[in-house]
C-alpha cells in the first residue's frame, strides 16, 4: 500500500466479511425475537425454510458487502486539505472531510477484527449532522499511516503546535500517563456507581420484559414463576437483597472500569494525544489538545484519599438531533490519574498547569430555591397527606431524615458552587459528592448570557451562563455588578484577540 | 510564550466598554400587533374547540361558567406575559459583537461575539411580510441555548444587518464551520 494515500483506494479485502458481518450483526439483533418465536412456534417442518431463509440474508449481506467494498474509495487532497471518501451502491455519495475539522481518529478493533488482524477507523467531525466517516478494515501500519497524516496538517496553522514539537523530541511515543490494573481496581471502586446504577437497572427491566416474552412463546405458567420469585424474595431478607444488590453494583462497575480502561496509556504523538484503553475490544483515539473545549477533572472524598482524580475532555458537539450516547463519544474519560498526572496532561492540553485565581462566590440566595422547591414542598405535601391518612404516620421519620439531608446536600452544593477566574482561565467548581473543576479558556467562549430577576434587582444578584461548543457552564447567585465586569472583560478578551476556538 | 502571562495583568477593568450601558434598540411596535394576532388565531381555535366540545357534550355543559372564566384568565394571562416580554425585547449590534435582551419574568442579556458567530439566517413569516418585519437568527457553535433569534426587525434594517454582519464575518476571516458534509 502506498504511504501518501494520495491516490483513491480501497480499504483491505477484509472488509468484505466485516461488513457483512456487521450488517448480519444488526439484521440479527433487530429480528431475533421473531427467529426465536419462528423456532418455537412453527416447529420442526418449517426449520428448513427458516434456515435457508438465514442463509439467503448472509448471502445477500455478503453481497451487498462485496458491492460497499468496490464502491468505497478513499483519499487525501493534499492541495486543498481535504480528505475524500466516495461510497454507495445505488447511489454515490462523496464525503468531503476539511483536514483541519477533524476533531479525532479513532483507531478500534472489535473482536471479528483481531481475529483477522484488522484495524476500523473512525473520523470524528464537529460536523451539525454527524456525520463521520468509518472505514471498517484497514491494516494497522496504514491505520496509523493515515491517521498521521489526517492530523498532520495542523502543524502549520497551530502556533502551539511548536511548543508540543519540543516536548515531542524528549518523550517520542513513551507514554506519560498509564493506568495500572491496581489503580483501576481503585477507581472501579470508587466512581461512577451512577451510571453502573443506571446499567444494571436498564438490564433488569429487559431482563424482565425479555424473559415474559419468553414466557408467553413457552407458554409457561405465570403463577407458578411469580410464586417460585417471591418465595426466593422471602427467603432472604429485606437487608440480604440489599446487600446482594450492592455487591452486584460494585462487582458492574469494576468490569465496566476494566471493560473500557483496561490498560489506559497516554502518550504524546507530536500534535496530538493518543489514548488507548480497553480489554476485548482495544480502542486508540487520537485528538488535538486545542480542538477540546472543556477540561474538566473531578474527585470525590473516596478519591481524594487514594490520590486520584478523574479527568473528561469535552470536545465541540452540535446539539441538534445528536442523542445522549453520542454525546458522550465526544467525551473523552481518562481514570485514575493522580495529581502528577493531572497536571501534565493539563499541560499538555492547556499549554499550563491553570491556577485559580479570583474566586467569586454566590450569594446565600442560592440556597432559596432548591430548599422551597425541593424539600419544604415535597415534605408539605407529605404532612398534608398524613395528616389526611394517619396510617401513614410511622413514616413521619422518612420525611425528617430527607429534611436534613437535603439541606445538608444543598448546603454543600453551595459551599463548592464557586467560580474563579483568571487571565487564561475560567474554573467553575461545583457538585456534591463528586467535586468538579471545570477548565476553559476564554477563547472558547461562544456566546454570553447574564440573567437576573427583578426581585434580585435591589440586592445585585444575578446569574451567568457561558456556552461553549462542548456545553454550558452556569454560576449562579453571584453579585451581579462582578459578572457584568467579568463579562465585559471576557468579551474584550474573545473580541479583541482573533484565537481561533478549535 | 512566558512572557507575555505577565504584561496583560494591568487591564483597567473599569475602562472596558460596557455592555450593560449600551443603548438597545425596541422591536419594532408592528410587531406588538403580529403577536397578537398570533395569540388571537391560538386563542380562537381553543374557543372554537371548546365550543364545540361544550355543544356536543352533555357533562361539560353544567360547567360552562368555570371553563369560560379559566379561558378569559388564561387570555389575559398570556396577553400580559407577551405584552411584558415585548416590553423588555431589545436589541444591540457594537462593532464586535451582537447584544439581545429578552425575557418574561427574569431578564436575561446575551451576548454573541462576532468572531463567534457560525451563520446568520433571516426569516419572514406569512404575518411578517405583511408587515413588513424579519426575524433575525444568529448562530453560534454554542448549540441550541447560545444562539439568538431577534423578531420583529423591519425588513430593511434587517437586511441590512446581515449584510453588515456578512461583510464583518469576510473580514474578521473566520473559516467557515457551518457546513462540512
Amino acid at each position: 500500500m502506498n504511504n501518501d494515500f494520495s491516490k483513491p483506494q480501497r480499504q483491505s479485502a477484509f472488509g468484505i466479511i466485516i461488513i457483512a458481518a456487521h450488517t448480519a450483526y444488526k439484521i440479527g439483533k433487530a429480528t431475533i425475537f421473531f427467529l426465536i418465536y419462528a423456532f418455537v412456534k412453527m416447529g420442526a417442518a418449517y426449520t428448513t425454510y427458516t434456515l435457508l431463509g438465514i442463509g439467503l440474508i448472509i448471502l445477500l449481506c455478503l453481497i451487498f458487502s462485496y458491492l460497499w467494498y468496490l464502491n468505497f474509495t478513499f483519499f487525501l487532497d493534499k492541495e486543498k486539505q481535504e480528505f475524500v471518501v466516495n461510497k454507495g451502491i445505488l447511489n454515490r455519495d462523496q464525503v468531503i472531510i476539511q483536514l483541519d475539522k477533524i476533531q479525532q481518529v479513532n483507531i478500534n478493533q472489535n473482536i471479528l477484527q483481531k481475529l483477522i488482524g484488522v484495524y476500523g477507523l473512525k473520523i470524528d467531525t464537529a460536523g451539525s449532522s454527524g456525520e463521520e466517516v468509518s472505514i471498517k478494515a484497514i491494516d494497522e501500519v496504514s491505520a496509523y499511516n493515515l491517521k498521521e497524516h489526517l492530523l498532520s496538517r495542523k502543524t502549520e496553522t497551530v502556533p502551539t503546535a511548536l511548543v508540543s514539537d519540543k516536548k515531542a523530541t524528549d518523550a517520542e511515543n513513551t507514554p506519560i500517563l498509564r493506568i495500572s490494573s491496581w489503580t483501576l481496581f481503585k477507581v472501579g471502586l470508587t466512581s461512577n456507581y451512577g451510571q453502573s446504577l443506571a446499567l444494571m437497572v436498564a438490564f433488569f427491566l429487559y431482563t424482565i420484559q425479555e424473559a415474559r416474552h419468553i414466557m408467553d412463546v413457552f407458554e409457561l405458567d405465570k403463577g407458578y414463576v411469580k410464586s417460585t420469585v417471591l418465595g426466593l424474595a422471602t427467603l432472604f431478607s429485606v437487608a440480604v437483597i440489599v446487600f446482594i444488590l450492592l455487591v452486584v453494583l460494585l462487582i458492574i462497575n469494576l468490569l465496566r472500569t476494566f471493560y473500557k480502561y483496561f490498560e489506559l496509556e497516554i502518550s504524546q504523538h507530536r500534535h496530538s494525544l493518543l489514548l488507548s484503553s480497553g480489554l476485548i475490544a482495544k480502542k486508540s483515539t487520537l485528538i488535538s489538545p486545542n480542538k477540546v473545549q472543556i477540561t474538566k477533572y473531578s474527585q470525590n472524598y473516596f478519591q481524594k484519599k487514594l490520590n486520584m482524580l478523574n479527568i473528561s475532555l469535552k470536545q465541540a458537539h452540535f446539539g441538534e438531533s445528536k442523542k445522549g450516547h453520542e454525546m458522550q463519544g465526544n467525551t473523552l474519560e481518562i481514570v485514575g490519574c493522580n495529581t502528577h498526572e493531572r497536571d501534565e496532561l493539563l499541560k499538555m492540553i492547556l499549554t499550563r498547569v491553570p491556577l485559580k485565581g479570583k474566586t467569586f462566590i454566590p450569594d446565600w440566595r442560592f440556597l432559596n430555591l432548591p430548599i422551597f422547591f425541593k424539600l419544604v414542598l415535597p415534605v408539605a405535601i407529605f404532612l398534608i397527606i398524613i395528616f389526611n391518612v394517619p396510617e401513614l404516620k410511622p413514616y413521619i421519620g422518612f420525611a425528617i431524615a430527607y429534611l436534613i439531608t437535603g439541606v445538608l446536600m444543598i448546603y454543600i452544593s453551595y459551599r463548592k458552587h464557586r467560580i474563579s477566574v483568571n487571565q487564561d482561565f475560567i474554573i467553575k467548581t461545583s457538585g456534591i459528592w463528586d467535586i468538579s473543576n471545570e477548565i476553559i479558556m476564554p477563547n472558547k467562549i461562544q456566546a454570553i448570557t447574564t440573567s437576573q430577576y427583578p426581585w434580585h434587582k435591589s440586592v445585585d444578584v444575578g446569574h451567568l451562563c457561558l456556552h461553549t461548543a462542548a456545553g454550558e457552564i452556569h454560576f449562579k447567585y453571584g453579585n451581579y455588578t462582578e459578572i457584568k465586569q467579568l463579562v465585559n472583560y471576557w468579551l474584550y478578551q474573545v473580541e479583541s484577540g482573533n484565537e481561533n476556538w478549535m | 510564550m512566558s512572557a507575555e502571562i505577565f504584561t496583560n495583568e494591568a487591564i483597567d477593568l473599569e475602562s472596558l466598554p460596557k455592555y450593560e450601558e449600551i443603548h438597545l434598540n425596541k422591536p419594532h411596535s408592528d410587531y406588538w400587533k403580529i403577536i397578537c394576532i398570533n395569540l388571537f388565531i391560538l386563542f380562537l381555535l381553543i374557543g372554537i374547540g371548546g365550543g364545540l366540545l361544550i355543544v356536543f357534550n352533555q357533562k361539560v355543559r353544567p360547567h360552562v361558567i368555570l371553563i369560560a372564566t379559566v379561558y378569559v384568565a388564561l387570555m389575559v394571562i398570556f396577553f400580559l406575559l407577551f405584552w411584558a416580554s415585548f416590553k423588555k425585547r431589545g436589541y444591540a449590534i457594537r462593532t464586535k459583537d451582537v447584544i439581545y435582551k429578552s425575557g418574561i419574568i427574569a431578564e436575561s442579556t446575551t451576548i454573541v461575539p462576532l468572531n463567534r458567530i457560525q451563520h446568520i439566517e433571516l426569516n419572514e413569516g406569512m404575518l411578517s411580510r405583511i408587515y413588513k418585519l424579519g426575524s433575525l437568527q444568529i448562530f453560534t457553535a454554542g448549540g441550541q441555548t447560545g444562539h439568538l433569534r431577534i423578531a420583529g426587525i423591519p425588513i430593511a434594517e434587517a437586511k441590512s444587518i446581515r449584510d453588515l454582519l456578512l461583510n464583518k464575518l469576510d473580514l474578521i476571516e473566520n473559516p467557515e464551520t457551518e457546513n462540512e458534509i
